[in-house]
């Protein structure tokens, strides 16, 4: 089962995301900023991250940097209310980049593309 | 405005060469800080040329041994106001987004990145701060936009035999790159002419969009993080990848050296001297500026047959006094002193060198501030000199700076 980390400073939404990812059956953990993240891919092995960007300690630009410099493969999903954050050049490292609508089809679908795509 | 592209492009010089080949020339510097040609450091070569190109937003990325690059370049290059937009910045590793220090090319400017981010260019010129050449970026920058490149690499014809050391293109008739081999034991010479090789320079032109889409890619790859390693290797089968033929453009004024070795650093040195340089620094369409001390003019002294200050294919700097001595084939910086009866042929004297009476020095590298004491021989028995000095394969010896004998 892959496993899945989701971070997003909003607890509702957070525990949303995570509700139904793991409807899709992935395994999921979660972390409420960038600062949390980093620690939790110190200490686990994930398939995946879905990182929000404005996010209080340390915001997810900052997170997808240490992040990488740990782990260059571990895709990363940038989830974000906002669309102006791809002007922040760091932001093109991640493998997407979804804007957050009411609905989460485009994230889950981008999931199951790069999971089917690593699994290969 | 016909010129708006080169307001439009930010220039990155890379400068953080630790030119391990030319210790020890590098010992106390980084590799673009090396003193050349009497008055210049190599670095002063690529400046000039954006100056001369009228590029004047300039970010020198700085690494090893950066202290005197940097005096240099607060000295003798604050020259831009930056109120009108132009700069030149020294930028050491800021450890943005990670705590190493630069990979390779390519991570030098992917760890920089927040400033294209800020200049916003819509294209970016990168430029080696070690090599000694002149160029009208003007020129290649033009061409990358006519071609509607994704990036534009420099490149220029060398013999097979020293094509080893480059990056080797393959081309096809409207200069497409076709093929790249890094630094291969075996160069593909250029079809039909079995002794030449197309080489890249290291200077390359990107759309900043293409750019930064390569450097996050590369980003995540495993490799060494290099434009001539990684980047380019993986692009020029996909991407509008193109050379620019640097001899055809630049024409007379073509002259170009990687100066990768004590050997091509003393070559170099010496085409100076030559009574036509292949490198005329007399072109007033195209000066090249250093920072000049303030030392009276060169003076040579004493006329007896025995005792003649005299100085002949040579290069000598103010504030530099040829006492009763002799001067061959050399290239003699500001401030040295030659004292009688010495003699001195085909070497490179830096800033500040005292050469003490009846001394012989042949075929040497002199760094700054030694003083050679009175009947010393350098050049003449090189296992002695090896005992002492770097000795090169072909027998140039190299004192370093400040060496007391």
């Amino acid at each position: 089962m892959s496993k899945i980390l989701v971070v997003e400073d909003e607890q509702h939404q957070r525990e949303l995301y995570a509700m139904e990812l793991q409807d899709e059956g992935y395994e999921v953990d979660q972390a409420a900023n960038g600062r949390e993240a980093v620690e939790k891919v110190k200490a686990n092995k994930y398939d995946l991250v879905v990182l929000d960007i404005r996010m209080p300690e340390m915001d997810g630009i900052e997170a997808l940097g240490k992040i990488l410099s740990r782990d260059k493969k571990i895709p990363i999903i940038i989830y974000t209310a906002y669309s102006n954050y791809k002007s922040n050049f760091m932001t093109w490292t991640a493998d997407a980049y979804i804007t957050k609508s009411s609905n989460l089809d485009e994230l889950k679908g981008k999931i199951q593309e790069i999971l089917a795509g690593r699994s290969k | 405005m016909e010129n708006e592209y080169l307001k439009r492009t930010l220039v990155f010089l890379l400068s953080g060469g630790q030119g391990e080949r030319l210790y020890p020339l590098t010992r106390d510097r980084s590799k673009p800080a090396v003193p050349f040609g009497g008055i210049y450091r190599i670095i002063d070569f690529s400046l000039s040329n954006c100056l001369n190109s009228d590029l004047k937003r300039i970010i020198v990325l700085t690494q090893y041994k950066s202290l005197s690059l940097d005096r240099h370049i607060k000295t003798a290059w604050n020259l831009f106001p930056r109120e009108m937009g132009s700069f030149i910045d020294v930028v050491p590793p800021q450890q943005r987004i990670d705590n190493n220090w630069y990979r390779g090319t390519a991570d030098a400017i992917f760890q920089n990145i927040y400033i294209i981010e800020m200049e916003r260019p819509d294209y970016v010129l990168i430029l080696s701060g070690d090599h000694v050449y002149k160029m009208d970026y003007r020129s290649m920058i033009r061409y990358h936009i006519e071609k509607d490149a994704d990036m534009t690499i420099a490149a220029i014809e060398t013999p097979v035999t020293e094509a080893a050391r480059f990056g080797v293109l393959d081309v096809d008739s409207a200069n497409r790159v076709t093929g790249f081999q890094e630094k291969p034991d075996k160069p593909m010479p250029i079809p039909g002419r079995e002794d030449s090789a197309f080489v890249s320079m290291g200077i390359y032109v990107f759309k900043t969009e293409k750019l930064v889409q390569y450097l996050s890619e590369d980003h995540r790859l495993e490799g060494n993080n290099d434009f001539g390693k990684d980047i380019i290797p993986r692009i020029y089968g996909t991407e509008r990848v193109v050379a620019y033929d640097y001899v055809k453009h630049e024409g007379e004024r073509a002259y170009w050296r990687d100066i990768g070795t004590l050997v091509s650093f003393f070559e170099s040195n010496m085409d100076l001297v030559a009574v036509s340089p292949k490198l005329n620094m007399y072109d007033r369409t195209w000066p090249i500026r250093s920072n000049v001390e303030q030392y009276p003019p060169a003076k040579l002294i004493f006329d007896a047959d025995d005792r003649r200050g005299m100085a002949v294919d040579s290069i000598i700097s103010h504030g530099s006094i040829i006492s009763g001595s002799k001067v061959y084939r050399s290239v003699i910086s500001p401030g040295v002193k030659v004292n009688s009866y010495a003699e001195i042929s085909d070497s490179i004297i830096m800033n500040g060198v005292k050469i003490g009476r009846h001394t012989r020095v042949r075929r040497a590298i002199v760094d700054k501030y030694v003083e050679i004491p009175a009947n010393e021989s350098i050049g003449f028995d090189l296992e002695r000199d090896a005992a002492r000095f770097t000795v090169t394969s072909d027998g140039i010896v190299v004192i370093p700076k400040r060496y007391i004998f």
